[in-house]
């Protein structure tokens, strides 16, 4: 567990984006949790860098949040993707593929032609 | 779309901290109990599952400072969280926060007040569409200035020019009697050309305005009246439309009613068609009537000025004998509106800025009494960790919070001006535009407001960017507070400029109180004292020829002059000081051919004219009664001779009597005797022969010089269309106690004639000089503003100096000093400082009184006599600023001193 890696800058929003997408309606702990199955495990997603990135998403008005009660009987902050929130994740989906293949050109065994 | 959005949020989020912090421990607390749980699930112990949680948050202070950092602006909030601390620190420190506040409040408030006129006059465009391309048309002639327009010119110019899309014609506005049920009062009318409304591009608010075909008859009985005069006659009723308006014994119909924002010509109550016809225009020669027009887009005044000069030039040569010397003058109509106000208002605007400049020095002087005070605070928070900058934002953000508020109270006083300047015609300005406080104005004080509290603390947070940690937590030790030398120039540096700028307002004022002690001491000509004066104005319907009317005017004389406590009445077409007609003469065999273009006054009054003035006879006799007579007869042989034939030659037999006055006598006649010498005007031969020599009259004003005068037989002035007649009393009784005597007697007579402009002639002459005293008065406070907050200064700085030297006093006292050794150290400081000032500030008014210079009448900008006086006024007062310090310095006991240490 010690060799961890912390999220990224820039990549924190479309992972939490995504991960609504494909979940629904999800609290903190749920998106954090799911972040670091997905990654296997090789991403650590703390309090710290989640919540500040989740408010921002909520200020540009790509989620949206409501208080409601976990599986445990726990009140919650529940986020949820709004309209603006899945045309956000197409374009940026579409942003990220572009960037990384262009990316892949250069450390091709090739090279940049 | 989103970034602004956030960054909206975010602004909103810097408020309500509270409530968002709960949320978020919530929050947080949720999401540790859920992975508590977890963990627990994974089978952990209950501490290992503990540890791992927390372990897994990544530290939960750094988390809530990131969402708080997050969800406000940190800038913001460092600003809030400044004011806060300042507003803290101010009412900490109420005395000086109240003098601060207040001394900003009366510089801040004063300019808003002084602006809020410049707004409304120079600044703001005329309420009319298309403003810039409005002109003011005038005719010039041999003698300078502008003239009003002959009415057949007028139309060929209308007629030719290319440069103006469109022009109108209008009166000068004049009384009119409406009666409205029992009482007449007075009425301002204006006549004009029907194409007036579209020039300025103002439509009425309610029916319609004049047609073309209503200007083509003198019997056009329509009117369209302004906003105020709706109101005032008619509350401001629906139905006015329907009513009818009786002006002169005529009724009319109102046919619309124009909005409020229409004030021009100034004082105009109700507009009235205007007689174009050939009759109505009168003839060539006749300088009546006024004009505007429009520019078509791409002219300018420029090219208008000169095409309208060519035309000009094309009638004098068609018609020499009217039209000689006849040229074309094009003014833009703003310039023409605000012209003559633009310098005293710009001098006025300079000297508020002076006074808040000194109320600056004075806040940036207590600012630095006090922030020496606070150096142990702001030493420790340097040494807290807080950097320069981050010391000077809040300095200056407390500067500015103070400034704001100085400008909060500021325009509470600044709108009570406005509201009492609005409708008060004692400021002598234009009034196109209301005076209000509009957002222009507002912005301007916010700006000034922030401006001013940088500039004033901008000394003490230099002052704190300058200080040596170390030393001053050293001095702190030694619990003696040593002011920096830089603090105590800079204190210093701040009095001089305090004592400069108000010894120059002070010079500007005084030179103001000169100028108009002299206007209020000027030889008008006439005694003014016991003298009451309205004016009456005949229907033509009701007082149809010469007879009609003289017999009237001879009966208010008659009734008047033997009423109690009344021993001279008197009626003229003119008073004194207000103008009047004038025109050219012609002297035959003259010799000296500049006399041609000498413009002469005429008046026409009845023999009690004099008399009732104290105009003194130099020589020859006044009117008789067989001059009166002869003069009526003649003048109505003239009338219906002109009916019949309009180039009828006045028949070779008939010669006017006329007196002229001492000025007109030396002019024309300098080596001889005047009396019994004839002169004619320029395009007839009927002679007027001199029969008398009086005293000169200012004509035009208090500050003008007398012109050549001539006085006529009041019944020349009879029998044409309506008859005028400024009516003269002279009394042993106060004048305003006369109003209802004679008041009754002009009702007895034709209650239908409205009492026209009652006054004294005292007030007639201060109503002259208004704009000065106006002037005078503002200046007058601006530089006492100046003075008292100089001598605060003054005595804050000495004050401050003595509390520092006590010990030192207290060491020389106890060595033996005597007590006016200790006075010299006191007096001698205050000495300098205020000797520094006023060289400065005699310097300074050298410079700037010059931009005074048109606003002096009888003394120049470098009035010896005035500066002498103004810098004794200073010095005085400097050393009543000292008398208290120095007292206080003069009973240090030795022994409470030294035990300072």
């Amino acid at each position: 567990m010690g060799n961890k890696t912390d999220v990224w800058q820039g990549t924190l929003a479309l992972m939490i984006l995504k991960t609504l997408e494909s979940m629904g309606a999800q609290h903190g702990y749920g998106i954090a949790r799911r972040i670091e199955q997905i990654s296997g495990d090789q991403l650590q997603v703390n309090y710290g860098t989640l919540y500040p990135a989740l408010l921002k998403l909520e200020q540009e008005g790509y989620v949206d949040s409501d208080w409601g009660v976990s599986d445990n009987n726990r009140r919650a902050r529940y986020y949820r993707l709004t309209r603006a929130g899945k045309q956000q994740v197409k374009k940026e989906t579409r942003d990220w593929e572009q960037a990384t293949a262009i990316l892949a050109r250069f450390l091709s065994p090739e090279g940049p032609a | 779309m989103g970034a602004l959005r956030a960054i909206l949020i975010r602004i909103t989020g810097t408020f309500g901290g509270r409530r968002r912090r709960a949320a978020m421990e919530e929050e947080f607390r949720a999401h540790l109990q859920m992975d508590y749980e977890e963990n627990r699930r994974r089978g952990m112990s209950p501490e290992e599952a503990r540890r791992m949680a927390l372990m897994n948050s990544g530290g939960l202070t750094m988390a809530t400072e990131n969402v708080r950092e997050q969800s406000g602006l940190p800038f913001l909030e460092t600003l809030f969280h400044d004011l806060r601390y300042g507003w803290r620190t101010l009412r900490a420190t109420p005395g000086f926060t109240i003098v601060a506040v207040l001394t900003l409040a009366l510089g801040i408030g004063a300019n808003t007040a002084i602006f809020s006129v410049i707004n409304a006059v120079l600044l703001s465009p005329l309420p009319f569409r298309d403003q810039d391309r409005l002109v003011q048309l005038w005719e010039t002639e041999s003698a300078p200035g502008s003239y009003p327009f002959a009415g057949p010119d007028y139309i060929d110019w209308e007629v030719q020019s290319k440069t103006l899309e469109a022009t109108a014609a209008y009166n000068y506005p004049n009384a009119m009697n409406a009666s409205n049920g029992a009482d007449a009062q007075p009425v301002i009318g204006c006549p004009v050309e029907a194409s007036f409304f579209n020039v300025i591009g103002v439509s009425p608010m309610m029916g319609r305005t004049f047609t073309k075909e209503e200007n083509q008859s003198a019997k056009s009985r329509v009117a369209v009246i302004t906003y105020g005069f709706w109101q005032k006659f008619y509350g401001g009723s629906s139905d006015v439309l329907s009513k009818k308006l009786t002006l002169d014994g005529e009724a009319y119909d109102i046919i619309g009613v124009m909005p409020k924002a229409l004030n021009f010509p100034s004082r105009t109550q109700v507009y009235l068609p205007k007689d174009m016809t050939t009759t109505g225009m009168r003839t060539r020669g006749q300088h009546w009537f006024r004009a505007i027009g429009k520019l078509k887009p791409g002219e300018t005044v420029a090219s208008a000025q000169a095409e309208l000069s060519t035309i000009a030039a094309n009638l004098e040569k068609q018609y020499p004998d009217s039209n000689e010397k006849v040229g074309a003058k094009v003014i833009a109509l703003r310039e023409q509106i605000t012209g003559s106000s633009r310098e005293s208002l710009l001098v006025l605007l300079g000297a508020v800025a002076l006074v808040l400049l000194v109320a600056c020095f004075n806040v940036a002087n207590l600012l630095l009494a006090r922030a020496t005070g606070r150096l142990r605070e702001i030493a420790l928070r340097g040494v807290l960790g807080a950097s320069r900058w981050r010391i000077i934002r809040q300095l200056l953000t407390e500067s500015v919070l103070l400034s704001l508020m100085g400008a909060m109270l500021g325009l509470f006083g600044a709108w009570w001006c406005v509201n009492l300047i609005q409708n008060a015609t004692f400021l002598p300005v234009p009034r196109t535009n209301p005076i209000a406080l509009d957002a222009t104005v507002l912005l301007f004080t916010a700006v000034v407001s922030v401006l001013v509290g940088i500039v004033f603390g901008l000394a003490p947070a230099l002052q704190a960017s300058r200080l040596d940690l170390g030393e001053e937590l050293k001095s702190v030790a030694q619990s003696v507070l040593s002011p920096t030398g830089w603090n105590r120039r800079v204190r210093d540096l701040l009095v001089v400029g305090e004592i400069a700028l108000s010894l120059a307002l002070l010079t500007g004022a005084g030179l103001l109180i000169r100028s108009f002690q002299k206007m209020r001491a000027a030889e008008t000509g006439v005694q003014a004292e016991n003298v009451l004066t309205f004016a009456t104005l005949l229907p033509h319907e009701r007082y149809k020829n010469t007879p009609e009317q003289r017999a009237f005017f001879d009966q208010l004389q008659d009734r008047l002059s033997h009423s109690p406590g009344i021993t001279g009445a008197a009626v003229a077409t003119e008073i004194p000081l207000e103008g009047g007609n004038n025109g050219y003469i012609a002297i035959d065999g003259d010799p000296d051919p500049t006399h041609t273009n000498l413009l002469v006054e005429h008046n026409y009054v009845t023999p009690g004219y004099f008399a009732a003035l104290g105009i003194p006879f130099i020589a020859g006799r006044n009117f008789s009664e067989q001059d009166l007579d002869y003069a009526a007869n003649a003048t109505e042989r003239i009338i219906k001779l002109n009916e019949k034939d309009p180039n009828e030659k006045t028949p070779p037999d008939i010669q006017f009597t006329v007196i002229v006055s001492k000025k007109m006598a030396d002019t024309f006649w300098p080596k001889e005797d005047s009396i019994g010498k004839s002169y004619h005007s320029p395009h007839s031969t009927t002679p007027y022969r001199v029969i008398g020599v009086v005293g000169d009259v200012s004509t035009w004003g208090v500050r003008q010089q007398s012109l050549p005068q001539t006085y006529h037989p009041f019944t020349m002035a009879l029998g044409d269309s309506r008859a005028w007649g400024q009516v003269v009393v002279h009394s042993t009784l106060p004048p305003a106690t006369l109003l209802s005597t004679v008041r009754n007697q002009l009702r007895q007579i034709d209650s239908s004639l409205a009492m026209i402009q009652p006054r004294t002639m005292q007030q007639v002459i201060s109503e002259n000089v208004q704009d000065a005293a106006v002037q005078t008065w503002l200046l007058g406070s601006f530089a006492a503003l100046a003075l008292l907050l100089a001598a605060v200064g003054l005595y804050s700085v000495l004050s401050y100096l003595v509390t520092q030297r006590t010990r030192e006093i207290g060491i020389r006292m106890a060595l033996g000093a005597q007590q006016n050794h200790v006075l010299k150290l006191v007096m001698g400081h205050a000495g300098t400082l205020t000797a520094m000032g006023i060289v400065a500030g005699v310097i300074g008014s050298l410079l700037l009184t010059r931009f005074l210079q048109s606003l002096l009448f009888g003394v120049t900008g470098r009035d010896p006599l005035t500066l002498a006086a103004v810098v004794a006024v200073l010095a005085l007062v400097a050393l009543i600023a000292c008398y208290v310090p120095v007292r206080r310095a003069m009973k240090v006991d030795p022994l409470v001193a030294l035990r300072y240490e």
